[in-house]
């Protein structure tokens, strides 16, 4: 039968095909899977796997590592100085600033909005001199390689629809994640692990409800194989990764090389390269058993590395441990990688979480940063820390009872900061009006940050589309502006 | 999101083509050479243009005229609705480009088309122009014509202009059968039916020819898995290869179309269509008990009910006259949407929400119409306004569910219970009566005077008390009322006052008390479905501006839209007028949206690609008339849904060989003309089916509560913070068909890959290729134990190992292994067995695999080497494929 796709075989003979030893077939088969995704994808592949024509440019960073916070963690405690607020600590919130805004049920109905100062302490840090709070102090050490943006502003008041919006941009569930688009844009270069890879953790005490929703991490109306694949904290790190009890490693390759083989002799009865993908697929399969094993495996970490990333280095599921697998997936090929950490929703216990939180963050954050720095590897990874919203500037409880003070949702304003990959160090961008109210200057909505996202990769977040119920769908909708100020 | 909570996947298409990586510790090189990789790319852009210049709904040959529906709509929705379409609010120059009269009228500036011609045509004027402020479409649309387009466009226009509405909003009308040229006709068996003709007309049309008929081994494989989603077991192999005779082929669809395991295939499809599933989604996800609903589909499915029946009563079945339970249960459909029952959330708001899921779930699965659009606008493609969105809206906004709740029972809710909870609703029921009946015969005898009750006189040893000190409540209650039908407070007052006073009297009171108490506790807790009701005082319903739920704009009435047939009531519609709108024979999406999502199942591909989309931005259909024919012929037929698969099934172009050559897949590689059978890999539920029914472990059990099979530890409460903790059942359970896996809808089940996220309606299938599939297939507990009873199947029966093979292999494959083949699994059976030789310790370890029981009569090293041979035939392309 004399089919194309099966020209590339007959470049490796019958014979070299299965005389090869242990890899053989299977692994022949990996550039046969190239051929096969031509007809079923026309227009689409490029030697990446993604798009033709991209990147649309020459970009700045190669990958991504997003630290994201769910709950939100409080801008005026952590980032955002204002001194109005210690002015201000106990009066009414003055109508002029929150002009009927709407927050969630939760303080809609509070009539009381007593302004609470910030409970931590500012001081400014470093040659840029950026106002970092006294609760993240390895923060504040590195903030000469940071930009703060103190101008972020979203449109939900509700955990799951302002983390949808700013990973998917969309508030409802059902649209590809920042990760996806990158992944169908861009294709992958890690070639035994996933180009786009989850990993969650939580705060000790479990102080967060928030999901970790699936769809934060989905593919949408894309093709799901460009979804986020999570890493577990427990068990396998990847499902159903490990042989089974009695099947050994050389078991394994033994009946691959069978069902290769076999797969084989139908596709060239059959035809259809559907067959040749599949003997790519268990192929694949099979070396990811060896590279994930590898990946996590901190033998060869020394000590003084694991020491930055803190105690919690070693438990698996930590985010401490999650920032030290962020720097490993990154070292291996893995280009977005995000990390979601639950614990920052403090509406009544502000005075006894913030810190904890802060302590369980702080330090991995930092040493993320500063372990990519020192392996020349910040330059062209864009690392982001940030939640989905902001923190009201008044409080939500009461004010004699300390114990108990909170501060509830707020989109308004909020201050997330972003590292590397091309984007201005030692800056602060934007700011908030003098209650951390409303951001005022060099606004910054959720789609200008997956606008600049999408831009220092080397996309136009406008060009990058995909065709669903009839419409051009985008990461940003038909909005999003790239922060041209602070990039390098 | 399609994506599962389960099995993640990631691109495939991750793979780098280049120089080969060398893994850390391993060996492993990939043998790609550079001027391999060069070849590749070469070859691949050869595919590529062969592949654009190949099949494609908007294809034009240059002998054909220029077909307005196929290739001018398409292109002006594409390009120009944006500004000219259907949406009011942004639409420019007071032009439409949807509508016949607004593109001929002859206004002051001329006309945007005069027929025959395009030199004074404004709309070609325009597109033609090199002047950026005069060219259309505007340079800030991010929207251009290619030269082929705007030369499509001129052709057109020269052509005469002629204007036709959106195909998919007329009736259809049965076409005549093609005629056909007599060199296609020779083929043999070609046509065996309407299908075939049709088919072939289009394939002479390319100048191709069907392919061979599959062999009866693969034809009867294709078929089973495709009608019961199971695979044939041997014996019915053997007796379909023996019989001869012609109706051979139809007698074993007539058996498959019957088995009780068609109605479990099919109702998978509707499950994900209905976004079925056992939690509510959202924070706390909250279980629900929606199975009951399932077993209705799956019985309806069975029964072969009409599909009008079948679309009414489950849209409106609860307002048919005199409406039974099962009509009433049938209505679930509609509530098995989403619910948010989070803290801090607005009732009206999670309200609003679920009309809006209910009208675009029916909108996808009956219209083939992406309303979603119009909740906050005009479409911009298709002619349904935001208004008429409203409209429809209205009939899907009179129920009493209110947005409130938590929880997986929120009214209106129906009692299904199941003949354990009716047993024990039974034996509750029946010790209250005894008990009941113990204390009035207690309490004649001792308040003796009967006609004044315990206002005489007490008797009996064990009176302590005095007529007297009873409260005059208590003396009520006990002259009046009868303790069967006394209410607690009453009983409780009796038991604490004869307290110390009659210690018998007072057991019996709180024996009674107790066993009212579990007859409640037993009512109260049978399972309930969710179901449609409607409001005695109708809910107005409003246009929503931006789809915001308390943003009301102007109050409209039920209705349609006016681009589609009128209802049959000119006022007071109500959602049952609704319901049999759908079902009218002129209706035109309905029964075309309904075959091809069939159509879809059995193909891979429907005739119309976006079987969620026949709005104008959604593909054309390869083959219109046969589409066409089908959906008449489907209602025609009273709506007969076995017949309508039959139909597909005995058609010669399902019979087709799928083996493709080069030729052929170069010009058409998806098969859309259908010059070949079907080839795709099976669903992961059905490749979970299939592994299952080869061991022989699954039972043959329909309908019920779902179960929970084996599934990695912690995935639950790793999603859930602990809070949802997955307890996997034992025994048969395990087994059972994939249908019945609880489906948590935040995290789903993760041996399940490729399937819709039950989140919201999905009416398409995906199928992609990761190596996490691999890994499910390879590794997963209920793989490995299929194979592994499999393999004792196997060595039970007594055979030589060739033999054996033989029958391992023909029952996964329903053929015989080439000697190739076989020399390859022998080959392995012996490196297997002198492995697991020289490893007893892996040899128990493999055995111990999954919780059914081992026949320990039989060798352990044998057993372990042949359930690695199962393990590897489980794992075949041919296997997990449909060929």
């Amino acid at each position: 039968m004399v089919n194309p796709l099966h020209q590339h075989a007959a470049h490796l003979t019958r014979r070299q095909l299965f005389g090869r030893t242990a890899v053989g077939v299977g692994a022949a088969a990996l550039g046969t899977l190239l051929n096969k995704s031509l007809p079923a994808a026309v227009g689409q592949p490029t030697n990446h796997g993604g798009l033709p024509g991209l990147p649309h440019f020459a970009p700045k960073a190669k990958r991504v590592i997003y630290l994201f916070q769910n709950g939100a963690p409080t801008h005026v405690d952590l980032f955002d100085y204002k001194p109005k607020l210690a002015e201000w600590h106990g009066k009414q919130i003055p109508d002029s600033v929150v002009g009927g805004k709407r927050f969630s049920t939760m303080t809609g109905g509070q009539t009381l909005r007593p302004v609470l100062k910030e409970i931590t302490q500012f001081r400014q840090h470093g040659e840029s001199g950026a106002w970092v709070s006294s609760f993240l102090p390895k923060t504040a050490a590195i903030s000469d390689d940071l930009c703060f943006i103190r101008s972020m502003h979203t449109e939900a008041v509700n955990h799951a629809p302002a983390i949808t919006f700013l990973l998917t941009g969309s508030e409802m569930a059902g649209r590809p994640s920042m990760g996806a688009w990158m992944t169908y844009g861009l294709g992958s270069s890690s070639e035994n692990l996933p180009a786009f890879v989850v990993m969650t953790s939580r705060d000790k005490e479990a102080s967060c409800g928030q999901i970790f929703y699936d769809f934060y991490w989905g593919s949408g109306f894309l093709a799901s194989k460009y979804q986020g694949v999570k890493f577990r904290g427990s068990g396998d790190p990847v499902l159903y990764l490990s042989n089974p009890n009695g099947v050994s490693r050389e078991t394994r390759r033994g009946i691959l090389d069978d069902i290769a083989q076999l797969n084989e002799l139908n596709l060239q009865d059959f035809g259809d390269p559907e067959i040749a993908t599949r003997i790519a697929q268990y192929e694949m399969a099979y070396q990811m058993q060896a590279s994930v094993p590898e990946l996590t495996d901190l033998a060869s970490e020394p000590k003084s590395v694991l020491e930055r990333y803190g105690p919690d280095v070693q438990r698996r599921g930590s985010f401490a441990y999650n920032c030290l697998m962020a720097r490993r997936l990154a070292e291996r090929g893995v280009q977005f990688i995000q990390l979601m950490h639950a614990g920052w929703d403090q509406h009544n216990n502000l005075n006894t979480q913030l810190k904890i939180q802060c302590q369980d963050t702080d330090a991995p954050s930092a040493a993320l940063v500063r372990d990519l720095k020192e392996r020349g590897m910040l330059d062209d990874t864009l690392v982001i820390w940030g939640g989905e919203f902001g923190r009201t500037p008044f409080l939500q409880g009461k004010i004699e009872d300390t114990q108990r003070w909170g501060r509830d949702h707020h989109p308004y304003t909020f201050s997330i900061w972003m590292a590397g990959g091309g984007i201005q160090p030692g800056k602060t961008y934007g700011a908030s009006d003098e209650f951390g109210f409303n951001a005022v200057e060099d606004r910054v909505h959720v789609h200008d940050l997956q606008a600049t996202v999408l831009h220092l990769l080397g996309i136009d977040h406008q060009r990058l589309t995909y065709r669903f119920q009839g419409r051009d769908f985008r990461l940003t909708d038909v909005f999003g502006r790239v922060l041209n100020d602070i990039i390098v | 999101m399609k994506v599962n909570g389960g099995l993640l996947q990631w691109a495939i298409t991750f793979m780098l083509i280049g120089p080969p990586a060398r893994l850390p510790n391993s060996s492993i090189a990939m043998p790609v050479s550079p001027a391999n990789s060069v070849f590749l790319f070469s070859t691949a852009r050869l595919l590529l243009c062969l592949a654009c210049l190949g099949f494609a709904p908007q294809l034009v040959f240059a002998a054909e005229p220029v077909d307005f529906s196929r290739d001018i709509r398409p292109l002006l929705s594409n390009k120009c609705f944006q500004c000219h379409g259907p949406d009011e609010s942004s639409r420019e120059a007071d032009l439409r480009l949807d509508v016949k009269a607004s593109v001929f009228t002859v206004s002051e500036e001329g006309a945007a088309v005069v027929p025959g011609r395009p030199e004074e045509s404004a709309l070609i004027m325009r597109v033609a122009s090199d002047d950026e402020d005069i060219v259309m479409p505007p340079a800030d649309s991010n929207l251009s014509l290619t030269s082929e387009e705007i030369s499509l466009l001129k052709r057109w226009v020269s052509e005469g202009a002629k204007w036709s509405e959106h195909w998919s909003f007329v009736a259809p009308v049965k076409p005549q059968l093609p005629t056909l040229k007599q060199a296609a006709t020779d083929q043999a068996n070609w046509p065996r039916n309407a299908i075939d003709a049709f088919v072939l007309a289009r394939l002479e049309k390319h100048k191709l020819h069907p392919s061979p008929p599959a062999t009866k081994e693969q034809l009867i494989r294709r078929v089973t898995l495709d009608l019961t989603g199971l695979p044939p077991t041997l014996q019915e192999v053997d007796a379909f290869l023996e019989d001869a005779s012609p109706t051979a082929y139809e007698k074993l669809v007539d058996r498959l179309l019957s088995s009780p395991s068609y109605g479990e295939r099919w109702c998978w499809d509707w499950l994900d269509a209905a976004r079925y599933a056992d939690s509510s989604g959202y924070q706390g996800d909250p279980e629900r008990t929606m199975w009951p609903w399932r077993d209705w589909v799956i019985d309806a499915l069975n029964a072969d009910m009409p599909y009008d029946q079948f679309t009414i009563e489950q849209l409106a079945g609860d307002l048919l006259p005199q409406a039974t339970h099962e009509q009433i249960l049938a209505t679930g459909f509609n509530r098995n949407h989403m619910q948010n029952g989070e803290g801090g959330r607005i009732a009206e708001e999670t309200r609003v929400e679920n009309v809006f899921d209910r009208l675009e779930t029916t909108g996808a699965v009956w219209l083939g119409l992406t309303l979603n659009c119009c909740r906050c606008h005009d479409h911009k493609f298709d002619p349904v306004l935001q208004r008429e969105y409203y409209q429809m809206y209205d009939f899907f906004n009179q129920t009493s569910e209110n947005g409130g709740g938590r929880g997986g029972q929120i009214s209106p809710v129906v009692e299904t219970p199941t003949a354990a909870e009716q047993a024990r609703i039974a034996a509750t029921k029946k010790r209250a009566a005894t008990l009941a009946a113990n204390l009035e015969a207690f309490e004649t005898k001792k308040f003796a005077t009967a006609e004044s009750g315990p206002t005489a006189a007490e008797s009996g040893p064990t009176a302590s008390s005095k007529n007297s000190e009873l409260p005059e409540s208590l003396k009520k209650s006990i002259r009046e009322i009868k303790p069967q039908r006394r209410d607690k407070k009453a009983l409780e007052e009796a038991a604490a006052f004869f307290q110390e006073k009659d210690d018998a009297y007072v057991k019996l009171l709180q024996q009674l008390l107790a066993a009212n108490s579990a007859r409640a506790s037993a009512a109260r807790s049978v399972t309930k479905v969710m179901v449609m009701d409607q409001l005695a005082k109708p809910r107005e319903s409003f246009i929503l501006t931006k789809g915001a739920y308390d943003k009301h704009g102007e109050k409209v009435p039920a209705g349609v839209p006016a681009s589609l047939p009128p209802l049959a009531v000119k006022s007071g519609a109500n959602r049952l007028h609704f319901a049999q709108w759908l079902m009218t024979p002129e209706h035109p999406l309905t029964a075309r949206v309904t075959v091809n999502r069939f159509w879809q199942s059995f193909f891979g591909v429907g005739l119309v690609k976006t079987a969620e989309d026949f709005g104008s931005q959604g593909e054309a259909p390869s083959h219109p008339l046969l589409l066409d024919w089908l959906a008449v012929e489907f209602h025609q037929s009273g709506w007969d849904v076995k017949a309508l698969h039959k139909l597909i099934v005995c058609s010669a172009t399902y019979r087709q060989s799928s083996k493709v050559g080069a030729a052929l897949l170069q010009q058409d590689p998806n098969n859309r003309l259908l010059a070949r059978g079907p080839r795709h890999r099976l669903p992961s539920w059905m490749i979970r089916d299939q592994a299952l029914a080869l061991s022989g472990l699954q039972p043959n059990q329909i309908g019920g509560a779902p179960m929970r099979p084996y599934q990695p530890p912690g995935i639950w409460e790793e999603a859930t913070f602990g809070k949802k903790k997955y307890v996997q059942d034992h025994g048969a359970k395990l087994y059972r068909r994939t249908i019945y896996i609880f489906w948590r809808r935040i995290v789903g089940p993760t041996m399940i890959f490729d399937n819709a996220a039950r989140q919201t309606c999905t009416v398409k299938a995906v199928r992609t290729n990761t190596p996490l599939h691999a890994l499910a297939t390879l590794n997963d507990i209920t793989y490995v134990e299929a194979a592994r009873v499999m393999a004792e199947h196997l060595l039970q029966s007594p055979a030589d190992p060739t033999q054996r093979l033989e029958n391992a292999f023909r029952s996964v494959t329903a053929r015989r292994p080439t000697p190739v083949e076989l020399k390859i699994l022998l080959h392995r059976l012996k490196t297997l067995k002198q492995h697991y030789l020289a490893h007893p310790e892996a040899v128990k370890e493999l055995l111990a695999v999954g919780e059914s029981s081992r026949d320990e009569q039989l060798d352990p090293v044998e057993h372990a080497a042949w359930t690695g041979i199962c393990s590897l035939l489980l794992n075949l392309d041919e296997t997990i494929s449909k060929q």
